[in-house]
């Protein structure tokens, strides 16, 4: 077998990785795999060569003849057709600029999963807005522990303030 | 002052280091790969900023372009940067504490990659750290983060918690007993993935393993620090015990004192030669049958590499003087 990344030589190296339930092989000569770094003993997390991240956007690539490709990113101007073939995304709000385009890719990596861990002091979205859904939540938790104990003229209070912010979502 | 992979840690017999690292971006910056050197050394001072006026005098700033090659592969070499960090040392800075256990790699693929790293099984101790440090810096950066992606990061996989604990583990027994792809494979099954540390995935120099979480999004960072923790615990158990059986038998007992006899008596010796023989003697050592604490034997995984032993002796050593300055240190260790 020859070295994917040059073409040339024979392939000694091989490595196999399985990113969140996603196997996948890449065959290096020795040079090649010195090079990017896999000769190296405490190799880090860092997995970034483009063409194996191709392998997480199969749809994308395949639809990319016909991808419109005059489609950027508002803030920093990358392309969908860019990130596909980098599998990088330019910058944070190319997460909100190609959301629907990415989903199934994201599905396809993540599962149906949404996050679940820490969040800092920065609670600000780019695909919807939570502080608001934060808020209506909240109160709906708390109209409804004043429900059952009958406290019925904060429930009446709480269902106004939800009342409000519902029909200004609108 | 020692190193972080100079203190004993837990269960040192088997797990030789816990490593936890964050991957953080900083809002109104593009990421990495659309920035300019001059931007990504913005970041740099912003960070270097933070830390001097909260934790002033805890951190050096090193711009990786006014670091020796020898000392950018000890930096590789020891973990605290990825091979891809040194290849290109423009725009990059390196931020860490004289021990090295707590470090940020800045603009390697993410704007901040918050790392912290203990010797043995440490798992929530490590992950304190680096999340101690993530939360000072989030008082003061407004990092990229989406309520239902998590952490945003400049590759999507790494979106969520943009955290990767792992545990760096010594398994000659299983590796001898052929349980590798086995383990492989069940842990993948658990969201954990189960890598060489170097050399071909199920058959490493020295038997050195890195076991670590893959998934980062719809589980906790306590979830999959807990996780980790409890299959690391596990295939330590199932390490000793294959331990114990090998010590029974005739064959691997030759191996053994062959082994120990390398490393007390070479004169020369090559880091994979050294790291072949100490993975057989850990054995003889859990079996109580050679006494050399485990906490040295590990130390000399990071210390004996090739470019560190340069750093250590101050220039590059040709080939045969590193490997006999190697035997040296090791027979110092056997004495």
């Amino acid at each position: 077998m020859l070295c994917q990344n040059c073409g040339s030589s024979e392939a000694t190296t091989h490595i196999k990785r399985i990113v969140n339930g996603e196997a996948t092989e890449i065959h290096l000569c020795y040079n090649c795999a010195e090079h990017l770094g896999y000769a190296n003993m405490f190799s880090g997390f860092g997995f970034n060569i483009s063409n194996m991240l191709l392998n997480f956007f199969p749809e994308f690539t395949r639809a990319l003849p016909t991808a419109d490709n005059s489609e950027r990113c508002p803030t920093c101007g990358t392309s969908f057709e860019e990130v596909v073939r980098s599998g990088m995304m330019g910058c944070a709000d190319c997460y909100a600029a190609f959301y629907d385009k990415l989903r199934p890719s994201l599905s396809r990596i993540h599962g149906r999963a949404t996050h679940v861990g820490k969040s800092g002091k920065n609670q600000i979205t780019s695909t919807e807005s939570p502080r608001l859904e934060d808020t209506l939540s909240k109160l709906k938790e708390e109209l409804k522990s004043a429900v059952d104990t009958q406290n019925f003229e904060l429930a009446a209070k709480l269902r106004d303030e939800i009342n409000a912010i519902e029909g200004g979502a609108e | 002052m020692s190193k972080w992979y100079q203190l004993q840690g837990a269960e040192n017999d088997v797990a030789i280091s816990t490593k936890v690292a964050m991957a953080r971006n900083v809002k109104g910056y593009n990421f990495t790969v659309k920035l300019t050197a001059d931007e990504k050394y913005e970041i740099a001072d912003k960070i270097d900023e933070i830390l001097d006026k909260k934790l002033n005098g805890k951190f050096a700033t090193t711009p990786m372009n006014e670091v020796g090659r020898d000392l950018q592969i000890s930096l590789a070499e020891r973990g605290l940067v990825s091979p891809e960090f040194i290849s290109y040392a423009e725009g990059r800075t390196m931020i860490m504490t004289e021990d090295e256990s707590l470090s940020i790699m800045v603009c390697e693929e993410d704007h901040l990659k918050i790392q912290a790293f203990l010797p043995g099984l440490e798992l929530e101790k490590t992950f304190e750290l680096a999340d101690t440090l993530d939360n000072v810096l989030d008082e003061d950066l407004e990092f990229s983060f989406d309520k239902k992606l998590g952490y945003l990061t400049q590759c999507p996989t790494n979106i969520g918690t943009a955290m990767r604990a792992s545990v760096t583990l010594q398994l000659p027994a299983l590796s001898m007993r052929g349980q590798i792809p086995r383990l492989s494979g069940t842990v993948s099954k658990l969201g954990l993935v189960l890598t060489g540390a170097y050399g071909e995935a199920d058959n490493p120099v020295g038997s050195l393993f890195q076991l670590s979480n893959q998934v980062t999004l719809g589980i906790s960072e306590q979830a999959a620090i807990e996780n980790l923790k409890s299959i690391s615990l596990s295939i330590i158990e199932q390490e000793r015990e294959l331990r114990k059986e090998l010590m029974n038998n005739l064959k691997f007992q030759d191996i053994l004192w062959r082994s120990y006899g390398t490393l007390k008596n070479a004169r020369v010796i090559s880091f994979g030669e050294f790291m072949e023989a100490m993975a057989v003697v850990k054995i003889g050592v859990a079996a109580g049958e050679i006494n050399i604490p485990n906490d040295k034997l590990n130390e000399l995984i990071f210390t004996m590499q090739p470019a560190t032993l340069n750093v250590e002796h101050g220039k590059s050593l040709d080939r045969q003087l590193r490997d006999s300055k190697r035997a040296e240190a090791i027979r110092e260790v056997f004495a």
